[in-house]
């Protein structure tokens, strides 16, 4: 791509795309600015993840519904613009886009998403003693108590499932799909791809003239 | 001094010239930024599935691809089967995580065992290059107390070779890619053909926690060109070394032996899955392989056939060519194909730092150590570990932090401070064990062939080396100041499944990688390995391959016998 057709793209792409919220730590930082230095093809899959996703294939109403809920929990979305995990993650799992492996005491990861998800719904109507109540209606406090079960439960089964392999299942497939946005880039502070520009000045403290300093570098969150 | 330098340069202009001599790969590379010459595949030679061909080779990554070169050089007729496609860095490659998916052996499998290991990205590739398209790049060679560690240590298993057997083949290797670094004191010490690269943030914090500590770290060793190499340009330091260098720095074979291989004469047919290897009536010589290509399925006749599959695949494709006369598999009439599989424990520790270390900004592969590699008798366990630089992208930083059991608020949190975090990994020496192994599984993949079930369960020697690897890393961390440090548990690499041994009791291959069962069937791949010792395995892949290639084109061909192809149960044309 030539630089000229790249900063137009960029000045495009910067009208049409919402920006992610508003960056704490790194104020002012976009990595989608730098998207004229990166090569076509990485572009390319790159900036097609700020534009409108395949519609839902793989997850039906049901599905949709409790996994958006669980999204939400897991990376803690509560607002517009949401990075649009539960299509990215639809995607995978329509194209059976898998990780190349599965434990043995666990289905194959669609059939693994399926009966998760189904199981929340269970456990919601368990907690709320009702037959309609399905994941998503319960209130953000009954769901994260839940989910909070699943977690603590370790290598003891969940509906029928060790679940610490679903946990493991449910993480990997959230973080992946949001830590590949540029939005999610930017609250991190994350360069982003860089060929053929390359990083210039590497070493502890160092920064390109582009990217912004942590404004708080003294926040360890432990 | 500045006749010293000239003597250098000389030296060194001399020796590249040798490399090109006998492998020319790097300048057979276009140099108009283009990342691979069209030309060499349009131009390829074909063969027809009935021309009996010297040598068949399954699987074109470290192994396959160093032997097609070597066997192509020396005049033999050579076809590369290969399940994966054939890569154009420029049009198949991104600078991105996710969007690297692609590269990995994504074909179901199973794991099992009291400690099973996640596959995928974290271990196998495909397409012409194999696994080493997305290695990190650390090119560290084997220690001579890896040879014999069954006398001397009591654990593991004694090679059938020696490391003096071995040194040639890695200098030789070593220029071919070529590896950059500083003097290497352990092992047996050596210098490297290119200078060691400027570090990162990530390396830097090593070196400083190493120094305080009195622990010497040293640069390298990285596969990764310093200066240009042929028609290879310099490392630009983007830090996605396991995204597939687009840069054509980082070795992998589709850049290092294909193209010379190319050049004469091997023909390398991608998309091409292996699915049996088929023997004459009586089961006693190999006649081919059998293969998937476009929906049907092909009989590709040879003289010889050397499976360079991985770990994996190699003892899965054995299992699978399963007939009257090996009925448990090909090669393992002594139950010992699949066996004896190991990973290397590879905890990752991560510190604090109040400045920023962005340590995205490097090849992540930058300072090692090798000095707790071997036994130290005042320790519990036995053998060791070393320690390198790691440097997690924000999918696989996420990996590190979730496995804490941050989600949501917290999760978030943590991922904003990445760029205040540095990181190390361990290699431990796992022990070679029988019950870790390839079997196959009920489950079946698109071409209808059983998968591969890999169980893995750890011994005591095993946790006592995590757990020593975990302390010396959060040690050498705190001495460089950080603040907190945060571990997790992960294992790299994998080798074994059809080890090299003395006698047939004791392996599946002898010391020049050829079946003891089948005269003209090899393993030509890191399965052969009957240890690991603590370093990255592609090395010493390729010179294992590259010293069995000599003995091969030396004459051993002479004497063997062409098997009969009308002699072939299923054989028609
Ligand atoms: C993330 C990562 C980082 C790594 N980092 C390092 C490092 O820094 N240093 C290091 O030394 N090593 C590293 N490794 C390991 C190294 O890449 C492998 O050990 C090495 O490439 C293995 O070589 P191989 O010849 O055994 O198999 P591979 O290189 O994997 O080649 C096997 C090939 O065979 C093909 N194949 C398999 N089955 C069939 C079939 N039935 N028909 C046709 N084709 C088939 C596959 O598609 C593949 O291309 C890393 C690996 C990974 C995954
Ligand atoms: S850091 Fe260097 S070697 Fe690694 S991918 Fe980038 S250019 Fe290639």
């Amino acid at each position: 791509m030539s630089r000229a057709s790249g900063r137009e793209l960029r000045a495009a792409e910067r009208e049409r795309v919402p920006g992610g919220g508003e960056n704490e730590r790194f104020p002012g930082f976009d990595v989608i600015e730098q998207a004229h230095t990166w090569d076509a093809t990485t572009s390319g899959v790159v900036l097609e993840r700020l534009g409108l996703q395949p519609d839902l294939r793989f997850f039906g109403p049901a599905e949709e519904a409790a996994a958006g809920a669980l999204f939400d929990h897991l990376l803690a979305q509560w607002e517009e613009p949401r990075v649009p995990v539960v299509q990215m993650v639809d995607a995978r799992l329509a194209e059976g886009q898998t990780d190349g492996w599965r434990y043995e005491d666990m289905p194959e990861d669609g059939e693994a998403w399926r009966r998760s998800l189904a199981a929340l719904d269970v456990d919601a109507r368990a907690a709320a003693g009702e037959d309609g109540v399905c994941f998503a209606n319960l209130s953000r406090e009954e769901q994260a108590d839940i989910i909070r079960t699943v977690q603590s439960l370790e290598s003891k089964p969940w509906h029928g499932m060790p679940a610490g392999h679903v946990w493991s299942l449910w993480t990997r497939y959230a973080c992946t799909a949001f830590y590949s946005h540029p939005w999610a880039w930017n609250e991190i502070g994350f360069g982003g791809p860089a060929y053929p520009r390359g990083y210039m000045r590497r070493g502890v403290g160092q920064r390109e003239p582009w990217e912004v300093a942590d404004t708080h570098p003294e926040e360890d969150p432990l | 001094m500045s006749s010293f330098t000239d003597v250098n340069a000389l030296t060194e202009r001399l020796s590249t010239r040798r490399v090109r001599a006998r492998n020319e790969s790097a300048w057979l590379l276009p140099n108009d930024g283009t990342r691979f010459d069209k030309a060499l595949i349009e131009n390829m030679r074909r063969h027809r599935d009935a021309d009996e061909v010297d040598l068949v080779i399954v699987g074109c990554g470290a192994g396959g691809s160093t032997l097609a070169q070597r066997m192509a050089r020396a005049g033999w007729s050579v076809v590369v089967l290969e399940a994966g496609p054939f890569w154009d860095p420029d049009a198949h490659w991104v600078s991105d995580e996710a969007g690297s998916h692609h590269l990995y052996w994504t074909e179901p499998r199973v794991i099992s065992g009291s400690d099973p290991v996640p596959l995928g990205s974290n271990n196998s590739g495909r397409g012409v290059g194999g696994s080493m398209v997305h290695f990190a790049g650390y090119a560290p060679r084997l220690h001579p107390s890896d040879f014999h560690t069954r006398t001397v240590d009591g654990v593991g298993q004694d090679w059938p070779i020696e490391y003096a057997d071995l040194r040639p083949y890695y200098e030789r290797i070593e220029r071919e890619l070529p590896v950059a670094g500083q003097h290497w004191p352990w092992g047996d010490p050596h210098g490297y053909p290119h200078a060691p690269h400027p570090v990162g943030g990530n390396g830097e914090v090593f070196l400083r926690g190493a120094a305080a500590l009195g622990i010497e770290a040293r640069v390298g060793p990285v596969a990764i060109t310093n200066g240009r190499f042929g028609n290879r340009p310099h490392c630009i330091y983007r830090g996605f070394c396991l995204q597939g260098c687009k840069v054509n720095a980082k070795a992998s074979p589709l850049i290092t032996h294909v193209p010379d291989a190319l050049a004469h004469g091997a023909e390398i047919r991608s998309d091409a899955m292996v699915s049996a290897i088929e023997t004459d009536r009586e089961g006693r010589y190999v006649t081919g392989v059998r293969y998937f290509l476009r929906g049907r399925e092909h009989f590709q006749a040879a003289r010889m056939v050397a499976v360079a599959g991985y770990s994996l695949e190699t003892p899965r494709l054995l299992l699978n060519s399963a007939n009257k006369h090996h009925p448990d598999g090909l090669c393992n009439e002594h139950d010992l194909v699949g066996r004896y599989l190991m990973v290397q424990g590879a905890p990752q520790t991560a510190g604090r730092f109040a400045e920023e270390v962005r340590m995205y900004k490097a090849p992540p592969p930058e300072v090692s150590c090798e000095e707790f590699y071997e036994t130290d008798p005042a320790k519990p366990y036995r053998r060791g570990f070393s320690v390198q630089n790691v440097s997690p992208l924000p999918i696989t930083w996420a990996e590190h932090v979730s496995a804490q059991g941050h989600w949501g608020e917290n999760l978030r949190t943590y991922m904003s401070d990445y760029v205040h975090w540095s990181t190390l990994g361990a290699l431990c020496e796992f022990l070679p064990l029988p019950q870790n192994r390839v079997t196959l599984a009920d489950q079946r993949d698109r071409y209808g062939l059983p998968v591969v079930d890999m169980s893995y369960s750890m011994c005591d020697n095993d946790r006592a080396l995590m757990k020593a690897a975990q302390a010396r890393m959060e040690e050498i961390l705190h001495a460089a100041g950080a603040a907190e440090v945060m571990t997790i548990q992960r294992f790299a690499h994998l080798v074994g499944g059809a080890r090299m041994g003395r006698t047939a009791q004791e392996g599946v291959v002898d010391a020049s990688l050829r079946t003891f069962s089948i005269p003209n069937l090899l393993i030509t791949d890191g399965s052969v390995f009957p240890t690991q010792g603590s370093v990255n395995p592609a090395l010493t892949i390729m010179a294992l391959v590259d010293r069995a290639a000599r003995l091969l084109a030396d004459g051993a061909r002479a004497g063997m016998r062409s098997p009969d192809p009308t002699q072939h149960e299923e054989y028609s044309t």
